[in-house]
């Protein structure tokens, strides 16, 4: 068998696919999630119409897809952070109790293999929960307003965040012996990557520097959370109001929110931060054209800066997947290879 | 085949094995007895390289468990005591997935499959879930799993647990089926009688060290020091004792079901003198055979003078 062969060659997939499919919770599963996310687009599309229907400038069918587009895949976000914890926090545990983890131990299956085919199964249903959604993404196109690289990132970012939800449920498996305990920290850990760090945003936000050229961005760890890079992608526009203190950075050439600008007859406009911790009366001068603004889904400052708001969350996540991918592996071992260890061991040996 | 060395194994202030050695050669039955929580499982489960020992080493066909457990799990089928299956999956998916997992190749898992199932007796459920077996048949299940990579070395680990006369009796016509394949097994029960019959050799292990090790016989004798004698006398039982208590050759004198049971020092003419001595003493002797030491006997006397 070549190298590739081996790392790919992984029966649990096929064991775990198998059992899965052959119960009724799978394509209860399925109908339940498409029922939800069709419902939503079917309520969001009818408020939006009676909306439309009575105001005086009526509705144009871009803003409807748009709209649809954002509420949808937010939505689609929220689901699959239920549903992927459930799926991945009981792989590891739930052998433990049925006793059945040793004898997987015992074949030639590596403990990363066993990892790895447990994630790649509940994934893959995963994956095939995002492929069932999207006939009814492609309503969204009937109306215009998203553009397809749009709904690929918007997937991308729906998919990776599903992927670290999977990581890190799988991971919590690991490090618990009981499922109860396992999902609810995966649950907790799911909590904290899409809400909390985004209450981190509002707790610590960024601190306006008066010299910066560049409009201010949140903190990067708010990144990790999809729903930003979503609002992004949605609204092909930056977040205003969140994650800057005192203000909202595209307010910031006119004057409003933390910072208090004036205008020279000469057209210099100065302006300086205030409130709790602007007020340093530093002052920013220059041509108004000169200051840039938090435009389209570029991250405008910051650790990320130049980067789309997706790509940050995308790498963020990845890299997070990967230590807990490692944390996993090195968990679930029952005889732990740590270099130091093999040392000892050979030291004790000689 | 098997071989451990000062093996110790400490949970927290319990010392779960102390320095326990023992060698199985190639081809034997290595019964290995003991009261619960002697050690027996943790033993298996640290050759099995499913657990770390604190100290000591232990080698499966010459691969050192803690250092290459890939090479151990290569070369040995593991039973534990207790084990779950999967739902959803026939006795055929059963096997084949832990076939695949052993890397056996696609176009032999089905031969290999059947063979198991034909082994074990299990080839009319072939197409049964097997999380709807009786425990006896997942027993014979979970022995044709650990058999799919054919493997020179077995770890059962209470395989006769739980089931009942006649899933006993079958199973032990599995183990000696195994026995004729030139498999080396290591099997842990607490059916001494099975393992009399069924072992080569035996290891009686107690709160955690190793009480006798080596061939049957030879266990049984070192441990049942002295020979026993079953004496039935006509209504003579107090003279009986009279006359044989003050014998040198006799150890100990005991009352069994109407019987008087001795045990002495000596050999086949020494039991002759004996009966020699009561008939001259005018004891009516109605029966005088000589007792066989079993394992059985062998394990309690190990076991009884433990702190």
């Amino acid at each position: 068998m070549n190298p590739i062969a081996v790392a790919l060659w992984n029966p649990i997939v096929a064991k775990e696919y198998r059992s899965r499919m052959r119960t009724w919770r799978s394509p209860v599963a399925m109908t339940v999630y498409i029922l939800l996310l069709g419902g939503l687009g079917w309520a969001i599309f009818s408020s939006m119409t009676f909306a439309a229907r009575n105001s005086f400038n009526g509705g144009q069918a871009a803003n409807y897809g748009q709209g649809l587009f954002l509420y949808l895949v937010l939505f689609q976000m929220v689901l699959l952070a239920f549903i992927t914890p459930a799926l991945t926090a009981g792989a590891i545990s739930s052998e433990r109790e049925r006793q059945t983890i040793d004898l997987l131990f015992v074949t030639k299956l590596p403990s990363f293999s066993i990892l790895w085919g447990k994630l790649l199964a509940s994934m893959s249903f995963v994956l095939l929960l995002l492929l069932l959604s999207v006939p009814i993404f492609s309503l969204v196109f009937l109306f215009g307003g998203i553009e397809l690289d749009q709904l690929a990132a918007a997937f991308l970012v729906t998919a990776v965040s599903a992927l670290t939800l999977g990581i890190i449920g799988i991971a919590c498996s690991t490090a618990f012996r009981r499922t109860l305990p396992a999902t609810v920290s995966a649950y907790g850990a799911a909590f904290i990557l899409l809400a909390g760090s985004l209450l981190f945003g509002l707790l610590f936000p960024t601190d306006i520097d008066p010299n910066a050229t560049a409009a201010p961005a949140p903190p990067a760890v708010t990144y990790l959370s999809p729903l930003i890079p979503l609002i992004t992608i949605g609204t092909n526009g930056p977040i205003n109001n969140y994650g800057v203190r005192n203000g909202n950075n595209n307010v910031y050439p006119s004057g409003g929110g933390g910072m208090a600008c004036s205008t020279t007859p000469a057209g210099v406009q100065s302006c300086y931060p205030i409130g709790p911790n602007g007020a340093s009366g530093k002052v920013i001068a220059g041509p108004s054209s000169n200051l840039v603004q938090a435009r389209g889904t570029t991250i405008p400052s910051g650790l990320f800066s130049g980067w789309q708001y997706w790509q940050a969350t995308v790498t963020m996540q990845l890299v997070l997947s990967l230590i807990a991918l490692i944390v996993g592996a090195v968990l679930l071992s029952p005889i732990r290879h740590l270099p130091w260890r093999r040392r000892a061991a050979a030291k004790a040996t000689t | 085949m098997i071989a451990v060395e000062q093996l110790t194994k400490i949970y927290g202030r319990r010392t779960a094995l102390d320095a326990v050695s023992f060698e199985v050669p190639r081809g034997e039955i290595f019964g290995f007895v003991g009261p619960n929580g002697a050690g027996k499982t943790t033993t298996l489960r640290i050759l099995a390289a499913l657990m770390e020992p604190t100290a000591g080493r232990a080698f499966v066909d010459g691969a050192d468990v803690t250092m290459q457990p890939d090479r151990v799990h290569e070369r040995l089928g593991y039973m534990p005591d207790f084990f779950g299956v999967y739902d959803q999956l026939t006795s055929a998916e059963y096997l084949d997935f832990y076939a695949a997992c052993y890397r056996q190749p696609k176009a032999r898992r089905k031969k290999i499959t059947d063979d198991l199932l034909e082994l074990v007796g299990l080839s009319d459920r072939r197409d049964q879930a097997v999380d709807t077996l009786s425990r006896g048949l997942k027993q014979r299940l979970c022995l044709a799993r650990a058999l799919v990579h054919d493997p020179a070395v077995l770890l059962l680990d209470e395989p006769a647990s739980g089931l009942d006369p006649r899933a006993r009796v079958e199973m032990r016509e599995i183990l000696k089926e195994l026995q004729k394949m030139g498999k080396t097994i290591v099997i842990s029960s607490h059916i001494l009688p099975e393992l009399t019959e069924l072992c080569t050799m035996v290891g009686i292990i107690d709160q955690g060290r190793m009480r006798a090790t080596g061939p049957v016989q030879d266990v049984i004798r070192q441990l049942t020091s002295g020979r026993r004698l079953r004496i039935s006398v006509l209504g003579q039982r107090e003279e009986a004792v009279a006359v044989l208590k003050p014998l040198p050759m006799i150890h100990s004198l005991s009352a069994q079901n109407g019987a008087i049971e001795a045990e002495y020092e000596g050999d086949d003419a020494t039991a002759a003198a004996i009966l020699q001595t009561l008939t001259a003493a005018g004891i009516r002797v109605s029966g005088f055979s000589q007792l066989e030491g079993g394992l059985e006997d062998a394990f309690m006397r190990a076991t009884e003078d433990t702190p």
